[in-house]
């Protein structure tokens, strides 16, 4: 069965980009403390300079960012609190969001609510 | 003073008998009617003075005090009988608020009471500790296609949500749609994730393929713009909408940004080798494994900026059955994605731009080699290749009450078949659509499809509507 050297490339930097990927998700679980602008251990400078950290987004702003890039937002008072609890875990493995952007979200949503 | 006033009045009363004797000359006894005239005027006048001095000697004599002074003592009398009249007035009114008080407080105290009693029974109700919700989505539509007859068609997918702790979690999506004369019942997604920490996540089951963004994210009908599926992820498409096996998945900050990924290992798809007009497609839907080989795949999508993300996925799989000519069959997938979302102020609404490409690249096969399945000996370069171009816009921040609801779609699609294969041909598609938001998970669209078909096929024009609604 031939295989294209094209696809066969295809293949390799997939697999270069899975393991890149890999390599980044252990050292990015390490550095979650590299965007809290409180912190900025030495580790975190040379994957994001020190002017360029990112401020620390409120949860107001990461149900915005987050939520429409795939439908509209839906208000706070659409659920209860429990409701919420369950619907966001939900939220969190379709969208991949991160632990921290996971609870201030919630947060944001039963203050709101 | 009684003294000096006993004897004011005695020199008073003796005085014109002094005034007499001193004044008038003696005679024989007799006076003058002139003089006793006079002598009375003076005598009344005195009388006069008299009363006068013991008017104002009287009081003074008894009394001993001041006339003024009495008047000052009177209105201190008055302006201290105010004061204690305001003063009764303020402790009535305090006595009235501390009943009040005590009346609210013990209305307060029953009203916690009914709160807390209403609160226990709606815990006692809920089931433990673990949470529970039911969500979902519902449409209906009518397609009207050239070439077939026009038709309703109706939908409903539950999704079942159940928390069982802060790690541990479950979904399961089921769909039930009308297909010919029955309600035809699929067990969309059960799938169940364990948080391993802020950045991974485990999960295993039947999941939405974290190939592209489609399957995922976009295709409930109230979030997917349009009524209909993409060429690409529909029946016979390039992309496995569900997968049957594990993942590993989660979100990491990157750089100054964040990176999502998701990889799986599933039973991987099979190649179609006996249907004539499906010969070197992929079936995706895969519930046993047909060559004790598994597909690995994956995503991975990079944030530039909140509103734009970039992603690439993979899938490699053998997908010929064991035990037949086609045992060592690979096929790759490969796609690339790229979302914009913004809300643009000097447009007053919000715009949302989608781009999805996929490459599929199969293993060259001779099918039905011997001609035994009447549609061989059929060989050709198995490579597809196929996605969509969507724009909408939503003018959100205009004020008038239906034109801020309106959302003008068009998206173009097109699957690309390769030459010599059973079905080769071609076909591009050009949607445009008008949806009108009655909430923000609930709408109505209505499209209209130019299709064009190639290598002499019909092309199928087609009106659509749908309403959908997301709970």
């Amino acid at each position: 069965m031939r295989r294209d050297t094209g696809w066969q490339l295809a293949g390799m930097a997939s697999s270069l980009i899975l393991v890149a990927a890999a390599g980044l998700t252990l050292i990015g679980c390490r550095t979650t403390a590299c965007h809290s602008p409180q912190k900025n251990p030495r580790a975190c400078r040379f994957l994001c300079p020190e002017d360029k950290f990112a401020a620390s987004s409120g949860g107001a702003q990461l149900w915005a960012e987050n939520c429409a890039r795939c439908h509209n937002d839906r208000p706070a008072t659409s659920y209860s609190d429990a409701e919420w609890d369950v619907a966001m875990h939900h939220m969190r493995v379709r969208a991949n969001l991160t632990g921290e952007e996971h609870r201030k979200i919630v947060e944001f949503l039963k203050a709101a609510n | 003073m009684k003294r000096v006033a006993c004897a004011a009045a005695v020199l008073l009363l003796s005085l014109p008998q002094v005034l007499y004797s001193q004044t008038r000359p003696r005679r024989d006894g007799y006076v003058s009617r002139e003089e006793y005239l006079r002598l009375q005027e003076e005598l009344e006048s005195l009388k006069a003075q008299m009363r006068q001095m013991q008017r104002v000697l009287t009081p003074a004599v008894f009394e001993g005090s001041d006339p003024k002074e009495a008047d000052e003592k009177g209105e201190e009398e008055k302006l201290q009988q105010d004061l204690d009249a305001v003063k009764s007035e303020l402790k009535d009114l305090q006595t009235t608020r501390e009943s009040y008080q005590a009346e609210v407080d013990e209305t307060i105290e029953e009203l916690e009471k009914e709160l807390r009693a209403a609160r226990d029974q709606a815990q006692a109700a809920s089931p433990g500790s673990t949470r529970f919700l039911i969500t979902g989505y519902g449409f209906a539509g009518i397609e009207d296609r050239d070439g077939e007859n026009s038709s309703f068609n109706a939908g409903f997918n539950p999704i079942f949500l159940w928390k069982l702790s802060d790690r541990i979690f479950f979904e399961g999506e089921l769909e039930v749609e009308l297909e010919h004369d029955e309600a035809e019942f699929d067990l969309e997604y059960a799938h169940l994730t364990y948080l391993l920490n802020d950045c991974i996540t485990v999960g295993v089951g039947k999941f939405l393929t974290p190939f592209g963004i489609f399957p995922e994210r976009l295709h409930p009908a109230w979030i997917n713009k349009l009524p209909d599926f993409p060429l690409a992820f529909g029946h016979d498409g390039l992309v496995p909408f569900t997968s049957l096996g594990v993942q590993l998945r989660g979100g990491v900050p990157f750089w100054c940004s964040k990176l999502n990924y998701a990889f799986y290992f599933s039973n991987g798809p099979e190649l179609n080798i006996e249907v004539p007009n499906e010969a070197g497609n992929l079936h995706f839907e895969n519930f046993e494994d047909i060559n004790n080989n598994k597909a690995f795949g994956g995503r991975i999508g990079l944030l530039l900026t909140p509103e734009l993300e970039v992603g690439h996925s993979f899938q490699v799989a053998r997908v010929g059955p064991s035990g037949t000519p086609f045992s060592e069959v690979d096929a790759v997938l490969v796609g690339l994605d790229a979302t914009y979302v913004q809300d643009i102020d000097w447009l007053k609404g919000r715009v949302d731009v989608r781009h999805e490409w996929i490459w599929s690249d199969v293993d060259d096969a001779t099918f039905d080699p011997d001609g035994s399945l009447g549609f061989g000996p059929v060989s050709f370069d198995n490579r597809r290749n196929g996605g969509y171009v969507q724009v909408a816009y939503r003018p959100s921040k205009v004020e008038h009450h239906i034109i801020k609801n309106l959302e003008p779609v068009v998206r173009y699609d097109m699957l690309h078949r390769p030459a010599g294969a059973p079905e080769e041909f071609d076909e591009q598609r050009v949607t445009i659509g008008l949806n009108y938001w009655l909430g923000p998970s609930m709408v109505f669209k209505v499209a209209y499809q130019f299709d064009d078909k190639d290598s002499g096929e019909e092309d199928q024009d087609a009106l659509l509507f749908q309403a959908a609604l997301g709970f």
